[in-house]
């Protein structure tokens, strides 16, 4: 590995350090200068939490060879303040609570004092496009937008600088009263190091080999040329497990590395340690595994067909869990019905596309205590389950939540903290695991896909009077939360609508895709994309308005819901009297009436993103000489 | 000029509204749920918390600042909320469910309360008056209806010199029921919330692009502690609900997947946000001491279906296979018109289409 | 993964010629690297490891622009902000500043290349179709013993194939001469599933230049690219417009000839049905910013803006 010297100001200090020629940028600062504000998303350009100027101009910092900086002028998020106090942009994300798991937030904040340095002026459309090469999954960008134009009106001198200090006085109550983020300004100025920043003494890399297979027996692995490379502390694999094998959120059906056969491509087969992470990749590189591939099952119809091959041998009809709701007579509700509607619906797989990849570091402490540091979403039962992997006491196992760069759900499956545990006890030394994006994307749980077989009886008043709703999801190779999943969306299933006759069953299967697991609404989101579609198609044949044919069934105080639990309260009509009021809704019903309708394009929409504000606003000021009058520019704008 | 453009604009962008309602329970699923919590009323009137998971970006960290500070008359920027550390904090099970203020609001509440009760106990001592007329806010502590008043550092010097150090410990728990295995039957959670959304879309028949303009969302989440945290949550909600309606798919092909990176794994930006117009509707839970509920998961299930009834009300089409790309849309414009869903109307002909 | 034993960062032409000639085989040439980082990792090319790393960015000679002859001559470090950010080059070549909004986002547009994207000859470059409907050339060099020599190439036939070029080794892209089009009308269009930091599945370039009267198409530039294995020039909607009066009818034959010319078997329903859109409104567009007397249509869209 050849080094390079390399001689640049960061954040207005001279620096000098000699690395690996091949380093980014990214690199450069994060391990070598220690600024760890600079995060890495995705490693590719696509995500701009990397974002840092380079002789004033604001660049992705994966996407620059570390070398191209001699002697540039670098600065990063550290360096916006520095020692003194925090920026207009920086206290303005405090201000707006414009951070959430803070993880693409020093890229945001670069993103919008870039925009301001460039032009104090930008208007939101401005703000939004040079703010688009930056990802946050967490906010939804509406308060870091309202904070750009915020800080933007500050710097400007239309805003008093006191604005981005001072709230709305207080109450008599906390309760209730916008309290700032206690966390905020750690994000902001990149100072919340998460697991990927951490940096322990004498610490290892590790690297994971992933299956290229969807279905395959592993019919042999040969480690003996990685270990005995020059810097690799461990090479491990499933034979290595002391204790008893298998984690999951209900059922525990996945070794924290292949055993015996490969379910689905990126699953982990093996993995090494090593000084460093170049070593730990050709280490990885090196193992040579001979797998024998079986026949794959690439959609759930596949996997309950006749004769399927069989995934997980304690689950031959391939079903991981099948809830069943039986509530009165839906042959009768049927019969009674005026209407009888039948479709159905699917959904896809979904990314949780957290910003902050997984990331851990594990090592054993003076008590023999092994201690995991990652950002999981389940601590408690992720030390259950370690502690009987590793066939150690409960409380010589100790999981550390770190700062969590969002979860969604995906971070609640221990996909990885195992191996990391596994090669510290190996290797008695601090092991750190960071997954890239394409890892992060490959071998993390995804959103069920589903597909919904729904039929619906109503009488002409608007009243359901039986629904029956079938719902095959994929689970993918694992079982992971699948089970709650299935749970969870059948109890939702039917909407928040008294529904007297119903039959509702959630099937996930496994395949050989990317397993599925939690994600935020755990069934529930794809469960009422088909009610609520359903409704709406019921509304346009009985001629009813939308919120009307809502209103007669809605759940009230004392219904009795589709798993026969009776409400003690429900605030559904609540929440449709005020969606309706602040939408201005024009009844009706939805029977592609929006040419017709009149409650459109108010003050409390947006424009159509046409790209090019900025075009269309420098053209009016380049061409200010070729028109007779500034007012026939201004009526072209 | 002319009729060129005009009959352009006219045919080639196409508005429309739509809207969804939905519910959802807090905290675990058809379990029991928990939560532990230890509170300390520290030197300086500083407060302490531990407990076992918190913060995931959803401002979880904040929300127990302000009930420790109210529980306790400090105020939230002196707590300081311990690691979440299966060695050194109590239990409180997973950061997910909708349940981090539900849950772990609630056990950090009570046990705040009980180190305030302490503390409380040792005043009322010291000033010879009942426990009951003591009032503490914002870092003071003082005798209702006198003048008597001190900042709560003074009162935890008293109290320690009182050989007390004010702490509590505590639980909160949920009793959600299992399902029945054959009938489902069962009561899964102890609160529920619901939520209504109406998006406002406009359609681009020429290239099948969607872009949603407007959102409004109201959502019940009990006692709102911190609304702009609520908003957060609601407009997070929002944008990966349009995510997923309009543009996000991970792909397996035989069991390959193809969507390797964010170049292929396509998510919205700040380009793709609609305005997200959030009405906080507050029906407090009586069941529990905080009064509140939740909002992280519920706010992304309306978005979905408010967007394709948006989308049918604009050109006629129902997207009922997500996402709804520009491919999907256009091939949506080639088919006849109509949702293609089988209506049947008793006492008429069976079978007939809806169109 | 990307890695290399050597990292060169010449400041001269003749010594960036010299170490490409000298460089062992496999090693690479790189002016913003924003294709070549990307590229090495998981699902794409994987690990890469390459001999030699040679960094353009240093060499004194690709920066800037010179104007002669109807033609304005980029130096091959011209990144894309440029288009953006410069008026001059607004002036000169007027769709470029809307194909550079769509590209990639602000940081990227900073360091890729305009000359980088057409030396990578990918399929969906947003770069293609409007150096295409601009004439570009390209500009080749490499040394003949110490003397340079460069030959000059369309960009037609530069680009054989997808990732495929007639660039032979030792030479470097150096120059990429365009027409300068003062008085045209500018567009472009692209759709993906979102307005940012996206890989079309087709995009359309469009130059218009009216009549002293802004009734007649004087001139008309279409090009269109992700269609097929490279950037097509729509020569049959060009001469079909030229000379006439503005009309919708005509405007919408043009367009319509533009389906015959989606080669790509994948989605091909799809992109015929765009590509008509999208030269229409490019058309359409390009008309209006060409100021064509209250085009309604993008008159509505500069009001939404």
């Amino acid at each position: 590995m050849s080094e390079t010297r390399i001689t640049c100001e960061v954040n207005g200090r001279k620096v000098a350090r000699t690395v690996a020629t091949h380093k980014r940028l990214l690199d450069l600062l994060r391990d070598d200068l220690n600024l760890t504000g600079t995060k890495e998303g995705c490693g590719a350009g696509e995500c701009g939490t990397c974002s840092v100027f380079v002789d004033g101009k604001l660049v992705k910092s994966c996407l620059v060879p570390a070398a191209r900086a001699e002697g540039a002028r670098i600065e990063t998020i550290e360096g916006l303040a520095g020692m003194g106090p925090l920026t207009p942009v920086q206290k303005a994300f405090h201000k707006t609570g414009a951070s959430q798991c803070g993880y693409c937030i020093p890229g945001m904040v670069m993103a919008a004092t870039n925009c301001l340095r460039l032009n104090p002026e930008a208007d939101i459309d401005e703000i939004k496009e040079r703010m688009g090469g930056n990802i946050c999954r967490c906010t939804g960008y509406t308060k870091i937008l309202e904070a750009v134009e915020i800080a933007r009106d500050v710097i400007a001198g239309r805003r008093p600088e006191g604005d981005l200090d001072t709230d709305e006085p207080l109450g008599d109550s906390f309760i209730g009263h916008n309290v700032r983020r206690i966390d905020a300004p750690a994000k902001v100025t990149g100072r919340l190091r998460y697991a990927a920043d951490m940096k322990l003494v004498d610490m290892l890399q590790m690297q994971v080999l992933r299956s290229p297979h969807p279905h395959a027996r592993i019919v042999s692995i040969d480690t003996s040329v990685a270990e005995a490379m020059e810097g690799v502390e461990c090479v491990i694999t499933a034979a290595d497990v002391p204790g008893k094998d298998g984690f999951g959120v209900f059922v525990h059906d996945q070794p924290i590395m292949a055993r015996g056969k490969v379910r689905h491509v990126g699953e982990a087969v093996a993995a090494v340690a090593a000084e460093d992470l170049l070593t730990a990749r050709r280490a990885v590189a090196a193992i040579k595994v001979e797998y024998e591939p079986l026949p794959v099952i690439g959609t759930p119809e596949d996997a309950i067909a006749p004769g399927a091959p069989v995934i997980h041998d304690y689950a031959p009809d391939n079903v991981v869990k099948h809830i069943p709701l039986r509530k009165g007579n839906p042959e009768a509700g049927f019969a009674e019905a005026d209407l009888i509607i039948e479709d159905s619906f699917s959904t896809q797989s979904v990314e949780h596309a957290y910003l902050e990849p997984e990331a851990g570091v594990a090592f054993v402490d003076h008590d023999d205590v092994v201690t995991v540091h990652s950002p999981s979403q389940n601590i408690t039962h992720h030390r259950h389950m370690l502690a009987d992997i590793l066939g150690l006491p409960i409380n010589k196992v100790r999981m550390v939540m770190s700062a969590v760069g969002g979860g969604f759900g995906g971070k609640e499956d221990m996909i990885y903290q195992g191996m990391l545990a596994l090669a510290a006890i190996r290797t008695r030394r601090p092991v750190q695991l960071n997954f890239t994006r394409e890892e992060s994307l490959i071998a993390s749980a995804k959103r069920h896909p589903s597909k919904v077989s729904y039929k619906m009886g109503l009488k002409r008043t608007g009243k359901i009077t039986a629904i029956t709703f079938d719902m095959l999801s994929d689970g993918g190779a694992y079982g992971m939360s699948s089970e709650g999943v299935m749970r969870k969306a059948a109890i939702l299933s039917c909407g928040p609508y008294e529904v007297h006759n119903l039959q509702v069953d959630t099937r996930a299967v496994y395949t050989n895709n990317t397993p599925s697991g939690a994600f935020r609404t755990f069934g529930g989101m794809q469960a009422q994309f088909a009610t609520e579609s359903m409704m709406d198609i019921a509304a346009e044949a009985l001629g009813m308005d939308p919120f009307e044919l809502r209103r007669i069934n809605m759940y009230r105080k004392g219904s009795i819901t589709h798993t026969q639990h009776r409400l003690d309260r429900a605030s559904l009509d609540m929440v449709l009297d005020a969606a309706e009021t602040a939408s201005r809704w024009e009844s009706g019903a939805p029977n592609v009436r929006g040419a017709a309708r009149s409650d459109m394009g108010g003050p409390d929409t947006r424009q159509p993103c046409t790209l090019g504000a900025r075009i269309v606003a420098e053209a009016a000021d380049l061409s200010q000489g070729d028109h007779p009058t500034k007012a026939s520019t201004e009526a072209a704008e | 000029m002319n009729a060129i453009t005009q009959t352009s604009a006219d045919t080639r962008r196409k508005r429309g509204r739509g809207m969804a309602a939905s519910w959802y329970g807090i905290a675990r699923t058809a379990t029991i749920d928990r939560a532990g919590a230890w509170a300390e009323i520290d030197d300086g009137g500083t407060i302490k918390v531990v407990t076992g998971v918190t913060e995931i970006g959803e401002g979880i960290l904040t929300v127990l600042a302000q009930v420790a500070a109210e529980e306790t008359g400090a105020r939230p920027e002196d707590v300081t909320i311990g690691d979440n550390d299966t060695a050194r904090s109590p239990e409180a099970a997973h950061a997910g469910a909708t349940r981090q203020t539900y849950m772990i609001g609630n056990s950090v509440a009570l046990a705040s309360r009980e180190a305030r009760k302490m503390l409380f106990e040792q005043i009322a001592e010291h000033w010879d008056t009942p426990e009951d007329s003591l009032r503490a806010f914002n870092g003071e502590i003082w005798v209702e209806g006198s003048n008597l008043r001190m900042t709560l550092s003074e009162a935890v010097a008293i109290c320690k010199g009182r050989g007390v150090v004010p702490v509590g410990a505590a639980s909160f728990t949920a009793h959600g029921t299992g399902l029945h295995p054959v009938d489902g039957k069962g009561s899964p959670w102890q609160t529920y919330v619901f939520g209504t959304q109406v998006a406002e879309v406009e359609v681009d028949t020429w290239t099948g692009e969607v872009q949603v303009l407007g959102i409004w969302a109201a959502h019940d989440v009990g006692r709102c502690i911190n609304p702009r945290g609520v908003e957060g949550q609601i407009e997070g909600g929002v944008v990966q609900g349009l995510g997923q309606a309009l543009m996000e798919e991970h792909i397996c092909e035989g069991g390959h997947p193809t969507t390797h990176g964010f170049a292929k794994y396509i998510l919205p930006t700040a380009l793709d946000v609609p305005q997200i117009n959030c009405i906080i509707v507050e029906d407090e839970d009586p069941t529990s001491p905080l009064r509140a509920k939740g909002i992280g998961e519920p706010a992304l299930v309306p978005t979905c279906p408010a967007i394709m009834n948006a989308i049918y009300d604009a050109i006629g089409v129902r997207m009922k296979s997500l996402p709804a790309t520009p491919e999907k849309i256009l091939a949506a414009l080639r088919m006849p018109p109509g949702g293609g869903a089988r209506i049947t109307w008793n006492n008429r002909p069976a079978g007939e289409t809806l169109t | 993964m990307l890695t290399y034993d050597a990292y060169h960062r010449p400041t001269s032409l003749p010594e960036a010629l010299r170490l490409w000639r000298d460089a062992p085989e496999g090693s690479r040439l790189v002016s913003g690297a924003t294709d070549l980082l990307p590229a090495a990792r998981d699902g794409r090319l994987g690990d890469v490891h390459l001999p030699a790393l040679i960094d353009l960015t240093g060499v004194t000679e690709l920066r800037g622009y010179d104007f002669a002859n109807g033609h304005v001559a980029l130096g091959a470090g011209t990144v894309y902000q440029d288009f953006l950010t410069d008026p001059v080059l607004r002036r000169a070549l007027p769709c470029m500043p809307y194909v550079s909004i769509w590209f990639a986002d602000d940081q990227i547009r900073e360091t890729a290349t305009l000359a980088g994207n057409l030396v990578n000859a990918s399929p969906v470059a947003d770069g293609t179709p409007p150096v295409v409907a601009l004439n570009g050339l390209v500009e080749l060099s490499k040394l003949d013993g110490d003397a340079i020599t460069s030959r000059r190439v369309p960009v037609r036939d530069f680009i054989t194939g997808p990732g495929r070029t007639v660039i032979a080794p030792g030479e470097i892209m150096t120059r990429v001469f365009l027409d300068t089009c003062y008085g045209y009308g500018g567009a472009f269009q692209k759709v993906g599933q979102r307005r940012s930091l996206v890989i079309s599945v087709a995009c359309c370039a469009a130059l218009v230049k009216l009549d002293e009267s802004g009734r007649v198409f004087e001139d008309v530039r279409l090009a269109l690219g992700g269609v097929g294995p490279g950037p097509i020039r729509l020569d049959d909607s060009e001469r079909m417009l030229r000379g006439e009066p503005l009309s919708e009818e005509l405007m919408q034959a043009a367009a319509g000839l533009a389906a015959e010319k989606v080669a790509s078997r994948s989605r091909r329903d799809y992109r015929r049905d765009v590509v008509v859109s999208f030269v229409r409104a490019a058309l359409s567009e390009a008309l209006s910013n060409a100021g064509a007397k209250a085009p309604l249509q993008t008159m509505e869209d500069m009001a939404n803006v």
